[in-house]
């Protein structure tokens, strides 16, 4: 929203000495954010008055003419299209290098061969209405080189200001609540409009409007005069400057006024040509209605919309914009003001629906004061009656209203403020402060009764919170010095989650894995190029682009699209993300505090993935840094045969992640997944790498981590144990995890097996590998190499009979 | 005998003179004085001198044998500092390269902020990231049709309730975790919660609809909100240096009463103006305030007794300020020419 600093000095006296950049510094400190000051002047920077010596005909173009043109220093010949030109006449004109309000850069140019230095300019091309049919001619005393801004005696600044930061405040969309803002902040008068509508009221004749407001949920208050004897023409030169200045386009006098009211007052106004209305509803709007608003366009209602109708048919959409049927015309010789109040909700709601904002619906939807009706009707007779001698109120005042407000008085213990804002304000200052902003307070002993006014009591006030931060904010929440509470001191309660995530990442960093973050969203097509049936992923209702559609299930769906952002730069990299997936059921966690309802289920997951250009090894090597991560977690690991069906892994290699039970085989806790991606799969999604991809549950890693012992010393053993190698060549699909139960079941001498190779290759047989072990035995006393001997003797021959195992020897 | 051993010494000594590398050294070395070598027999035979000689024998031929293995010691001393200078090594040669791991910017960030309040006794919680209507507006004072809600478009889960209305969004705040602590901790209650968050909101480089916040919150009988401004004081110092300073001023929060933005001094040019600050010297960072009775209440916790602050930060700001990004997307893009950098 912009001010005007002359229209604002109405309703409060700025002294010189505040300059305008104190004035939007305060306000920032103290109301709202002042996003911008600047000079009004400097929309005609390089616009400058000219006279007109000379024009002749473009040599080369039937419809031009070439000016030569005064502005004191030097003379101009500046090629022109207008049809009005005469020598004589003084116009503006843009220099070199100004800049129109349009963002039109003059430059120096030739048009048709003909040089031309700048630009005579119309009225529209320089914000000064819509008119394009000529030249802008100035008036004869205009000073030839004069900056413009200075013919029209510019010298008002707009501060215009963030309307985010105004949401709050419907009090502070005019000028005058503004002005009582400053008046408070600065301890300067506020002069605030007064008004007296029962002097302006009808004296004789008058007529009786038909006005109906059916629900006052809808229309807490309708207020409306008729005025007879208006002549539409333009408004008069100050209030188009008024509105020019804060970046409203005059129109005629009549729709002017009622702009110029709810600039001013905050209260948005709306005149209807009385001849084309024979009645006022105010209603919901009937199915399948519709009407041409005054922008031209032709809009469905919905059933629930507030209107303004007559007898036949909706005059304008309440509290958004009228409607072209009952618009002010040249014709008009009475109108209807219409100075109201319209539920807030569902001038929002309306104004969403039809994706029309205006600066009425902006207002009505922050929850206007009912009460700043009156304001506004007061003052747009006023206005009228000032630029319309002949104009006189004919019709007795409207007034339908049905609405509460909680005025208070909000009654506070005085030493209350400072418990809350932690610095005493002297009473004083708190009562002078209230009093400014135009609360009335009552000082009772150790309390006070703060009496709410009626422009902060719609939605804004209501606490003594409320009255907490009025003080606060005009006293300078940078006054208020920083200080450290006295607090017992406790030990906070762990987020084991987190910890045990920082624990994983900081692993996993150790691993050379770089961490990323993906999107919780996925879409169709993706899935379906990975074989993943998303009939049961939760949509969002509005998604932003089609990619981004549904809500990632599995970590690894987006992680596996890193691949391709990847795959170029780098020949070989490991990534992981920590996230969370949404499935499609209901969960533990409660939706609110008053049913038995569940979100959806949600929960963290790890995923890993490693992408190198060779498919050698990285299944295991993931493998392996799977193993290396748990291990910091104290978690030994088992790979097992896979339970569940992926279509986008390859069959060759998928297998299930479990708590190991120390002997390689599962303890019935899985943790996650490992596969390697399908080739066919990679390369329907542009992958050119191969890759190996994990996924875990972090809830299970969490369980079981918090149900492992912490690591205790093995003291050494006291008799030596014994080193056997072993390695055999068995078919490739008996399972290492097989063949390690047996080694480990086959003695309880046998203390710990270890892996150390594995090959593959023709000169063994296609089908076949070669397991390289070397066994630990131990004792609670001396073995012998004989006996251990003889144990691995028995074990060979279990192994070659059970998974005809062909013994290599070395 | 003393004699054989004597010649033996001259024979050793001999060889060793010309000898010319440890190799060579060694065997001799192993030739002579190993468990089987030459000079070892002849020691073993002493044990078949007679009694009486037996003793200065042995001493004799020890000391010779203690001589001998000082001078092969010698000889192998200059071998090997000789051979290891050979094959001299490019010292400014790099070190053989060792793959590290990279922890994303923006959970350092987080790290940094979860162990400064942890330090001083805060909780750090996690929620639901797919939240209710309810714990995202309404129970932190954001009823439907609230002009907040407008500036906080808000991603839908596409569901119904009874009523028919989208009762499910991606949550647009860490505050919806604030009345869930409640409900779970009661008062006194200290916490942080860092997290991600989503604004339906089309992104570009300035703008993001997938990011992080870390929410804060202090309930306790004496809160104020010069408490609140001494421990932002303090994170700016933290996050920016000693010498930053906090400047606040109004902001409307429905959840907050009276409400403040937070504003440190800009680290680039240290207050005077810049590029960064937009030449205001200060940098938007933060939104606080004390926390609203009715957000209280809907944590069950009873106004009149407890009183608190609630701020909140964003990560991916702090980030881009403190790393210089140019593009807020780069944080969610998976790319690891970014993520490698950190």
């Amino acid at each position: 929203m912009n001010l005007s600093l002359n229209w604002l000095r109405e309703y409060v006296d700025i002294p010189k000495k505040i300059k305008a950049e104190e004035l939007g510094q305060s306000l920032t400190m103290h109301t709202v954010e002042v996003e911008e000051i600047r000079s009004e002047a400097e929309k005609f920077k390089d616009i400058v008055v000219g006279k007109i010596i000379e024009v002749k005909k473009h040599p080369n173009a039937d419809r031009l003419q070439i000016a030569l043109v005064d502005i004191g220093e030097e003379k101009l010949s500046i090629v022109c299209g207008a049809p009005n030109i005469a020598p004589g006449q003084k116009i503006p004109v843009a220099l070199v290098g100004a800049v129109l309000p349009n963002g039109l850069e003059i430059k120096k140019a030739e048009v048709r061969g003909e040089v031309s230095k700048g630009m005579l300019c119309a009225p529209d091309e320089i914000g000064l209405g819509d008119d394009h049919s000529g030249i802008l001619i100035l008036d004869k005393n205009a000073k030839v080189a004069k900056p413009l801004a200075e013919h029209f005696k510019m010298e008002d600044t707009i501060i215009e200001v963030d309307n985010k930061s105004l949401s709050n405040r419907p009090d502070l969309w005019g000028h005058i609540g503004m002005a009582r803002e400053i008046s408070a902040i600065h301890g300067l008068k506020f002069k605030d409009y007064s008004y007296d509508l029962e002097k302006d009221s009808c004296k004789s004749d008058c007529e009786k409007l038909n006005i109906k407001v059916e629900d006052h949920k809808d229309c807490p208050r309708y207020m409306a005069v008729s005025m007879k004897g208006i002549k539409i023409a333009d408004s008069p030169k100050w209030i188009q400057e008024r509105l020019l200045a804060v970046g409203m386009r005059p129109i005629n006098n009549i729709v002017d006024i009622t702009n110029y009211v709810m600039l001013e007052t905050g209260q948005p106004m709306h005149a209807f040509d009385k001849n084309l209305v024979d009645k006022i509803i105010v209603r919901k709007a009937k199915k399948g209605e519709e009407m041409k608003t005054l922008d031209g366009e032709n809009r469905k209602l919905e059933e629930n919309t507030i209107v303004i109708a007559d007898s036949a048919k909706p005059l304008a959409i309440a509290g958004v914009m009228g409607g072209e049927d009952s618009e002010i015309s040249s014709e008009t010789k009475e109108i209807i003001f219409e100075s109201a109040n319209f539920d807030f909700v569902s001038v929002r709601k309306t104004s969403n629906k039809l994706s029309l904002r205006t600066e009425s619906s902006a207002r009505f939807e922050k929850g206007l004061d009912p009460n700043l009706c009156e304001k506004g009707l007061a003052r747009a007779i006023d206005l009228v009656k000032q630029i319309i001698p002949e104009a006189e109120v004919s019709s007795d005042l409207v007034d339908h209203k049905k609405f509460e407000l909680n005025l208070g008085p909000i009654e506070i213990e005085l030493d209350w403020f400072e418990q809350i804002l932690g610095i005493a304000i002297p009473t004083k200052k708190i009562i002078n402060t209230l009093n400014n902003l135009g609360f009335s307070t009552e000082e009772k002993e150790d309390k006070i009764k703060v009496a709410i006014p009626t422009w902060r009591a719609t939605k804004d006030v209501s606490i003594k919170e409320d009255i907490a931060e009025e003080i606060a904010r005009i006293y300078g929440y940078d006054n208020i010095p920083g200080s450290m509470p006295k607090l017992e001191m406790s030990a906070p309660i762990q987020n084991t989650e987190l910890k045990l995530l920082r624990k994983i990442r900081e692993a996993l960093k150790g691993l050379a894995f770089a961490e990323v973050y993906n999107y919780s969203f996925v879409n169709e097509e993706q899935l379906k190029k990975m074989g993943i049936d998303s009939s049961d992923y939760i949509p969002l209702a509005n998604p932003l682009s089609a990619n981004q559609t549904l809500l990632r299930q599995k970590i690894s769906t987006n992680l596996i699209s890193n691949v391709v952002t990847n795959q170029a730069r780098f020949d070989k990299f490991s990534i992981f993300e920590i996230g969370t997936v949404f499935l499609n059921h209901a969960g533990e966690i409660n939706k609110d505090n008053r049913s038995e309802e569940k979100l959806p289920y949600q929960e963290s997951r790890l995923g890993m993935l490693i992408a190198a250009n060779k498919d050698k090894g990285i299944f295991r090597e993931a493998k392996g840094a799977a193993e290396a991560m748990f291990r910091e977690l104290n978690i030994d690991i088992a790979f097992c045969e896979s339970s569940a069906q992926s279509n986008w892994s390859d069959k060759q290699a998928m297998a299930d992640i479990y708590l190991s039970d120390g002997r390689g085989s599962s303890a019935g806790v899985l943790l996650g997944t490992i596969s390697k991606l399908d080739p066919k799969i990679a390369k329907s999604m542009g992958i050119k790498k191969s890759v190996t991809v994990m996924e875990f549950f972090v809830n299970e890693i969490l369980t079981t981590s918090n149900k492992q012992q912490d690591k205790l010393y093995k003291p050494a053993a006291k008799y030596p144990a014994l080193l056997r190698d072993l390695a055999f060549v068995v078919n490739k699909k008996i399972a290492f995890s097989d063949i390690l139960k047996m080694i480990y079941d086959h003695n309880d001498y046998i203390e710990e097996v270890e892996l150390f190779d594995v090959y593959e290759g023709e000169s063994i047989g296609a089908d076949n590998k070669n397991l390289a072990f070397r066994v630990r035995y131990q004792a609670d006393r001396t073995l012998t190499a004989d006996e251990v001997d003889n144990i691995q003797k028995e074990l060979l021959k279990k192994l070659s009979e059970q998974f005809e195992a062909q013994i290599r020897d070395y | 005998m003393i004699e054989k051993i004597n010649n033996l010494k001259k024979e050793i000594l001999d060889k060793l003179s010309e000898i010319k590398d440890s190799k060579a050294l060694a065997d001799l070395e192993v030739f002579y004085l190993g468990r089987k070598g030459e000079f070892t027999k002849i020691l073993r035979d002493i044990s078949n001198v007679v009694p009486e000689k037996r003793a200065a024998m042995g001493k004799a031929a020890n000391q010779i044998k203690k001589e001998i293995q000082e001078k092969v010691n010698e000889f192998k001393m200059q071998f090997e500092s000789k051979e290891t200078q050979e094959g001299e090594e490019d010292i400014t040669l790099p070190g053989v390269k060792f793959e590290t791991g990279h922890l994303h910017p923006i959970t350092q960030l987080q790290y940094e902020m979860e162990d400064l309040f942890t330090s001083m006794g805060f909780m750090t919680l996690s929620g639901p990231e797919l939240e209710s209507d309810y714990y995202n507006f309404e129970a932190i004072n954001i009823p439907p049709y609230h002009p907040a809600r407008d500036t906080q478009d808000t991603f839908y889960i596409d569901s119904k309730n009874k009523e028919g209305e989208n009762d499910l969004v991606m949550r647009t705040h860490t505050s919806s975790v604030q009345v869930r602590a409640m409900q779970k901790h009661g008062a006194p209650l200290k916490a942080i919660v860092p997290g991600r968050v989503f604004r339906s909101e089309a992104t570009d480089v300035r703008h993001e609809h997938t990011f992080y916040q870390v929410e804060g919150f202090v309930i306790d009988r004496d809160i104020t909100f010069s408490h609140m401004k001494g421990i932002l004081e303090l994170v700016g110092k933290k996050l920016f240096g000693p010498e930053t300073k906090i400047r606040m001023r109004p902001k409307y929060y429905p959840f907050v009463e009276p409400g403040s933005n937070g504003e440190y001094t800009c680290f680039l040019c240290h207050g005077k103006g810049c590029n960064l600050c937009k030449k205001t010297g200060w940098l938007e960072i933060l939104g606080s305030g004390m926390i609203h009775p009715n957000v209280l209440r809907a944590g069950g916790i009873d106004p009149d007794e407890y009183q608190g602050y609630a701020f909140g930060f964003g990560l991916n700001r702090l980030a881009q300020l403190r790393y210089k990004t140019d593009d807020v997307r780069l944080f969610n893009s998976g790319d690891l020419k970014f993520i490698k950098q950190f």
